[in-house]
């Protein structure tokens, strides 16, 4: 029989005693017995029907179910005739779990998770490592050299992430590809989920694939984004770059390749990728990642894998710089959580975020641990009389734990609920921008834990101090006492005190916390960029394949350019080959006269090839001599702009206007004649120190510019309408594949995504442990007033006005808040140490921040004060004597 | 008083090996297993007769029993009980225990004073 069908038991356990003393009768009366003298003596020698009954039930295990059911019955009863006191309890506890999970959620997903692939434990990266720390994977024929003769390692494979160019029924557009050795999906045991994943036939012949010809596996959100998810997308035949390719398989979108959150669109075999690449010995755009055979150590691999590395190294041409730098040796990091790029980027700001909702759940925690004192006071009399009547002090501890975990099962469930709402959320905003974060935030098994071992953490922590104390009642004396003067009521205020101080403390932390982040952000934003950011207009575009590289397609560049600028509303348009912080980058190596580089990095700038208007359209300011024009062609002279950081390196205080410029790896060496310098700019991000850049007109650009970018300065009211018509204009002109439309504005958002996510979540936190201080403190001052009743009375009868009463309450709520700030300075200075990587142009100690959380919480403790303040001014002073 | 032997008061913690050897010789409900312990001791044995119950849902829980519904002499429902596996080593276990503790005892009652 299961414990749970409780109706059963009792019907059955009534029918066998009552069969019992039936039965007995009967043998009396067979035996001569009058039936009525028989009755009363089957039930004297029975004994007590009820009395046995219950023991039956304890013998069964029972008893411990009931008490737990009474309690909970009670439990709930009481949190109903108490809606103001259960609300407010089970929404904070909503609000700290739900922020709890919701952020664990966030570290699940970026942090701890694995990839769902075979065996993560023995996946290695196999990666070049210099003084500059990991390099990515060796060159493709130093891969091969791995692959066949490595003993170390089970399988090998390797995968390089490149945006590709597809046509789809004529359409063409830029997607978001890998190449993959045939192997790779196999030795992970990735799974397709239509069709065949690749295999290593389809990846033998350059250029060719394998039997099936050139073929491509697609992700399932690709899938149902580009095809609507119709299943007929297999076995079609789509254009990829020059040639073409057979979709035949569609895979799971987290696991196209092993970089977490970057979605991927499309997968080919690497023998489809560019032939030169495959066959350059130093061409470094390959990812390794190999499975260790069973029981083979690590550092056994790595140390094979480096000595065929070194014998590899030594055919190869290399400067010894760039070799120390970045390719010294060969180290092997886990795979199975797949690349960390996107752990390395939020593990600072996630684990602040953990701290921070940590400290809003252990507010919340001090909110309804003070309201459950406050409760356990006012049921002193009840307990007293329990006690009196025989309960046990276990029963009304474990009555009281009962309470406090009931609402922390019902806040928790709340807050899953808010943490799951709060997660979409979150996902989405790691899905804006140009690179895209794609987020699995579904909760998993490990969350769900973690939110049940807080849940129950909670529960105890706010619920034993409660129960411990009611527990503690005296019963004679609880029952003698009024309502007004309870034994121990002076204590429990005192704690009460005690707990708000706390509270505010935690406040503090917060607020100066989220004040430290806001004002870091407010800094970045203010930053001076080096460029113009409003009115820019920015997109990507490429020609059609057969002008690459042709006259036609920079013919085309200054027409599209002519005709933007004739649109109203335009001020400029520029073409470059990468504008700030669209992610591009491209290095040179470069001589100069006059300039003895230390080390091989020394001749490294980044070059930017432009249209004449390029600077102007930014808004860089030209600091000396000048732009770009139109007779700076392909036959005139050849010039260069070099930014301040340039000019400073190379020339010193040396007017750097007429020196020269050599490309030093490009054929025939090309010279540049330096003839203006621009501003510095940033780059790639808001912090760090500006980098060297030249830049050059693409007319002079040393080899084939095809993918551009173009920038439309226009004013503001033109911004809206400038993108289609642009659009449009481009549309005109055939075969020009536009992406990435976006504004400079926007770019620099999403550059401080990081930023925004801790300062905007930390606010939140701030305000919610805010609210959670202020109800605390009501509810002190509140009680407060209330036991001391009597002695306003008095103090008011002596003559003390009504104003010193109200300026003695909210002096109090001020002293509390004092006492609370004060108890908050060394954790904020803890904070902002750990948080440093985090923040910008601010210090740990923050004045502003620090002093703008200590005004919020002293205006928000006068406003928690006046209610119980005017409460206290208003008392009557006779009837507070009565009373008293 | 009509009998010359008073009433034996059952020692602590008997009740259940005496249940279960009456439940060895045969399934019984629990009535049954009253009649058969007072059969056994020839009515010497006081039990209250209510005490019956929580000892056969004790050893029931514990599994040395097992219970089945089924109809009785007089064709009424009731609920008989039989040993189960456990049950059986249970008691032959209890047995033994029981006559090596007695018989110590009797040694120990019966000694005679040793002759100097």
């Amino acid at each position: 029989m299961k414990i749970f069908r409780r109706h059963q038991f009792e019907s059955e356990m009534e029918t066998e005693l009552g069969f019992h003393i039936q039965a007995y009768i009967e043998d009396l009366v067979r035996s001569g017995m009058d039936p009525a003298e028989a009755q009363r003596r089957a039930r004297v020698e029975f004994g007590a029907v009820e009395a046995t009954k219950d023991e039956c039930r304890q013998a069964w295990g029972l008893q411990r179910l009931d008490d737990l059911r009474a309690d909970l019955r009670y439990t709930f009863r009481a949190l109903r005739q108490n809606p103001l006191f259960s609300s407010i309890a089970i929404l904070s506890l909503a609000i700290g779990i739900g922020a709890n999970t919701a952020i664990f959620g966030l570290v699940d997903a970026v942090m701890l998770r694995l990839l769902p692939v075979r065996d993560p434990g023995r996946l290695v990266f196999i990666q070049n490592v210099g003084s500059q720390g990991a390099n990515g994977g060796p060159p493709y024929p130093c891969f091969e050299l791995f692959r066949d003769m490595a003993h170390s390692f089970e399988e090998m494979a390797a995968f390089s992430r490149s945006n590709m160019e597809i046509g789809i029924n004529g359409d063409r557009e830029q997607v978001r590809g890998v190449y993959v050795s045939g192997n790779f999906y196999s030795m992970l045991a990735i799974k397709p989920l239509m069709g065949r994943a690749l295999s290593a036939a389809d990846d033998q012949t350059v250029g060719k694939g394998g039997p099936d010809g050139p073929v491509a596996v697609i992700s399932r959100a690709f899938w149902r984004q580009r095809f609507g998810g119709n299943p007929a997308v297999l076995g079609t035949t789509i254009r990829l770059f020059d040639s073409t390719a057979t979709i035949v398989g569609i895979m799971p979108s987290e696991v196209m390749s092993l970089e977490p959150g970057r979605p991927i669109d499309i997968a080919v075999p690497m023998m489809l990728s560019d032939p030169a690449s495959l066959r350059d010995r130093g061409a470094w755009w390959l990812d390794v990642v190999a499975r260790l055979k069973p029981g083979i150590q690590a550092e056994r691999a790595r140390a094979e894998s480096d000595a065929l590395f070194q014998g590899f190294m030594t055919k190869l041409t290399i400067s010894p710089d760039i070799r120390r730098i970045a390719f010294d040796h060969i180290e092997l990091a886990p795979a199975g959580a797949g690349m960390d790029s996107l752990r390395k980027t939020f593990s600072k700001p996630l684990t602040a975020l953990l701290i921070l909702a940590g400290l809003v759940l252990l507010a919340a925690c001090v909110t309804v641990a003070n309201l459950m004192l406050a409760r356990a006071t006012a049921r002193q009399k009840e307990f007293a009389v329990r006690l009196a009547i025989g309960a046990g002090r276990g029963r009304l501890i474990r009555q009281t734990l009962t309470e406090a975990l009931v609402l922390v099962g019902v806040g928790a469930t709340l807050g899953t609920i808010l943490a799951l709402r709060g997660e979409s959320a979150l996902a989405a905003y790691f899905a804006e921008g140009n690179n895209q974060i794609i987020l699995d935030l579904s909760m998993s098994g490990r969350v769900l834990l973690y939110t049940l071992a807080v849940s129950i953490l909670t529960g105890v922590a706010f619920g034993l101090l409660p129960a411990l104390r009611a527990a503690r009642v005296d019963p004679a004396a609880g029952m003698q006492a009024s309502s007004r003067s309870l034994s121990g009521s002076r204590s429990s205020l005192r704690l009460g005190r005690a707990l708000v101080a706390l509270q505010v403390g935690l406040s503090m932390v917060l607020l100066a916390g989220a004040g430290l982040f806001i004002h870091s952000l407010r800094q970045l934003e203010s930053v001076d960029l080096g460029f113009t950011r409003q009115g820019i207009l920015t997109m990507d575009v490429a020609p059609e394949r057969a002008l690459f590289g042709s006259q036609q397609w920079l013919t085309l560049q200054t027409e599209i350019l002519n005709h933007i600028r004739r649109m109203p509303g335009v001020r400029s348009a520029a073409w470059s080959t990468m504008t700030p912080l669209n992610g591009r980058d491209r290095g040179e190596v470069l001589d100069v006269p006059g300039f003895s580089p230390r080390i091989e990095t020394d001749r490294h700038v980044h070059l930017v090839a432009a249209s004449p208007e390029y600077v102007t359209t930014l808004g860089i300011p030209l600091l000396l001599g000048r732009t770009f024009t139109e007779r700076d062609g392909a036959n005139a002279p050849k010039v260069a702009m070099i930014n301040e950081t340039t000019a400073r390196f190379y020339f010193g205080d040396a007017n750097p206007i007429g020196r020269k410029m050599v490309f030093a790896t490009i054929q025939g060496t090309p010279t540049y004649e330096v003839v203006g310098v621009v501003k510095d700019s940033k780059h790639q991000s808001l912090r760090g120190k500006p980098w060297r850049f030249l830049f050059i007109p693409i007319q002079q650009a040393p080899d084939r510019i095809n993918r551009l970018t173009l920038s439309v300065r226009c004013s503001n009211d033109a911004m809206a309408s400038a993108a289609p018509a642009v659009k449009q204009i481009l549309g005109t002109r055939s075969g020009l594949l536009i992406t990435n439309i976006s504004t400079i504005e926007r770019q620099v958002q999403f550059s401080l995504m990081k930023e925004r996510l801790v300062s905007t979540l930390s606010t939140a936190f701030g305000a919610l442990a805010l609210i959670l201080a202020c109800i605390g403190l009501y509810g002190v001052l509140a009680y407060g007033v209330t036991r001391r009743t009597g002695e306003i009375g008095i103090r008011m009868a002596l003559g003390a006005t009504r104003g010193e009463m109200v300026g003695m309450v909210l002096k109090e709520a001020i002293r509390l808040a004092a006492i609370g700030i004060v108890l908050g300075i060394p954790p904020v200075l803890a904070l902002g140490r750990v948080s440093s990587a985090l923040l910008y142009g601010v210090g740990a100690f923050d004045v502003p921040a620090f002093t703008i959380a200590v005004a919020v919480l002293l205006t928000f403790a006068v406003f928690a004060g006046i209610a119980p303040a005017f409460r206290a001014g208003r008392l009557d002073p006779a009837s507070a004597l009565r009373c008293g | 008083m009509k009998e010359l032997n008073p009433p034996v008061e059952l020692v602590q913690g008997t009740l259940d090996m005496l249940i279960l050897k009456a439940v060895s010789l045969g399934n019984l409900h629990g009535y049954g297993v009253l009649l058969r312990i007072q059969q056994l001791t020839g009515g010497q044995l006081q039990i209250q007769q209510g005490s019956l119950y929580p000892a056969l849902y004790r050893l029931e829980r514990q599994g040395l029993i097992a219970s089945e519904w089924g109809e009785s002499e007089n064709k009424r429902k009731a609920k008989f009980y039989s040993l189960t596996a456990i049950g059986r080593k249970r008691l032959k276990a209890e047995t033994e225990s029981w006559s090596r503790f007695s018989a110590l005892v009797a040694g120990i009652l019966g000694a005679l004073p040793e002759k100097p």
